[in-house]
């Protein structure tokens, strides 16, 4: 009897052990799970780094090989003893359209701020959707047919006026057209936090479209260096 | 009466163990998972790393094929009046671009998160966030900068060029794609007096963001360096309508 006794309650000590012991090690797991969320999202991180590093690389690739046929097409002529002034004004061009000084054209979103009884629109707020349209992709912009270009600034004067560049003096409704990838600014603006829901959530009129074949005015004026040694 | 006790109780932790043991299985199942993930990640990084140096590597050939276009397009053109004009005006619009490193007179703004305080030292009704740089503080001062005629702007070694943006991304302000932080190094060149004059003002820009507790120091210089865009000015959707 009495033997029997002891041999229950060794029995239970090491089934209560073995018991526990199981039972750590399971937590064990479950932490480890944990680092496996993170893991995981590493690895959709690793994948947008990938299809950024191939994005980048594919167009400076192409800029290589356009740089390389230029070259080569400077050395030609200079070998033939002819004039470039030819080459000169297609490169002239491409630097003029992104400059601003020609009109140019393309699809893109067009958006309209108009203030309403209860919310007027200050420059700070245009300014922030330049900023959102720039990164979202917009290749051009325009504010009330304003071309913005790189040295453009947006400042109050009074409640009613935002001025831009020199003395353009614009006021409500702002029409921002912007051409670029439509779907990348459309979505950059509207998601959840983005500039066009916090806005219209606030009380703001906004409205915005997508819209083929934007027209965008050069910017009139001249673009010239005062400090930067040449 | 005391046997039958002896074996329920054993019965139940048999029970218990035997469940125990099948969660631990599927676990396991579940862990050996997890490592041939593992194995997958390693291999995209990999792959990450393979591009980003088949990138650095073209970014540098380009470069190089830069400094020959330079070349090949000057001494092409310096037989005729026309093209040497045009060059010039080639010239300046690479500039304008940001496509070269630029020096001038100019100024030199620093501002820095504030490490001094921490959200026990400040004040109940103050916010820790007020003390640190933001993107859209950095977005504004380079508006006044171009408010003040400035021709160029860097911030730490990113060129601010026309379709340059200055987001957040959690705790990570990015220009250009990519990532700066405090303290942020904000040189521009232009009149140096005009440009302290138009941000050091009463309620301007850096008035605002002193008050808020954030460091700032600002100084006009004789010669500034700034660098050129680390990237390509490509454009996919715009089309000359002249």
């Amino acid at each position: 009897m009495k033997k029997g006794k002891w041999t229950i309650i060794v029995t239970i000590g090491i089934m209560s052990f073995i018991l526990v012991l199981v039972m750590f090690m399971q937590f064990k797991v479950v932490e480890q799970t944990d680092i496996v969320g993170i893991e995981n999202m590493r690895d959709t991180e690793l994948r947008e780094a990938l299809a950024d590093w191939k994005e980048k690389y594919e167009e400076t690739n192409k800029k290589l090989e356009e740089n390389r046929a230029k070259i080569s097409e400077y050395k030609e002529k200079i070998s033939e003893n002819k004039e470039v002034s030819e080459i000169l004004e297609k490169e002239l061009e491409e630097a003029n359209i992104i400059l601003g000084k020609t009109d140019v054209e393309g699809d893109g979103v067009i958006i309209t701020l108009t203030d309403n009884d209860e919310k007027t629109y200050t420059y700070s707020n245009i300014l922030d959707l330049i900023n959102e349209l720039k990164f979202a992709g917009a290749e051009a912009i325009s504010i009330n047919d304003i071309r913005v270009i790189g040295n453009t600034y947006i400042a109050n004067i009074s409640n009613r006026y935002i001025i831009l560049n020199n003395n353009n003096k614009i006021t409500s409704p702002y029409v921002i057209k912007a051409i670029g990838d439509q779907n990348n600014m459309q979505s950059n603006l509207s998601i959840k936090g983005g500039y066009i829901y916090v806005l219209s959530g606030n009380g703001y009129t906004i409205n915005m479209e997508a819209k083929k074949k934007i027209k965008i005015y050069k910017h009139e004026g001249e673009l010239d260096l005062k400090y930067i040694e040449k | 009466m005391n046997k039958k006790n002896v074996c329920i109780t054993l019965g139940i932790m048999c029970f218990l163990l035997t469940v125990a043991i099948i969660i631990q299985f599927n676990t396991i199942k579940n862990a050996n998972m997890i490592a041939g993930q593992g194995g997958v990640s390693t291999e995209l990084k990999d792959e990450v790393l393979k591009w980003k140096e088949k990138y650095d590597q073209t970014f540098k050939e380009l470069e190089k094929s830069e400094e020959e276009l330079e070349i090949q397009r000057e001494s092409a053109s310096n037989n005729d009046l026309v093209s040497s004009e045009k060059q010039e005006e080639l010239k300046l619009a690479n500039i304008l671009l940001g496509l070269t490193q630029v020096s001038g007179r100019g100024t030199i703004i620093t501002v820095e998160d504030n490490k001094n305080v921490t959200s026990e030292t400040i004040g109940a009704l103050e916010n820790i966030s007020d003390y640190m740089v933001h993107a859209e503080d950095l977005w504004m001062i380079v508006n006044e900068l171009k408010n003040a005629r400035v021709e160029a702007i860097s911030i730490n070694d990113e060129r601010i060029i026309a379709n340059s943006s200055i987001t957040c991304e959690g705790n990570v302000i990015l220009i250009n794609g990519n990532v700066v932080s405090s303290p942020f190094v904000i040189t521009s060149i232009g009149s140096p007096e005009a440009i302290i004059g138009a941000l050091d003002r009463p309620d301007g820009i850096i008035d605002f963001l002193e008050r808020d507790g954030v460091i700032v120091n600002m100084e006009g210089k004789e010669k500034v360096t700034i660098p050129k865009y680390n990237g390509i000015i490509d454009v996919k959707y715009i089309r000359n309508a002249d």
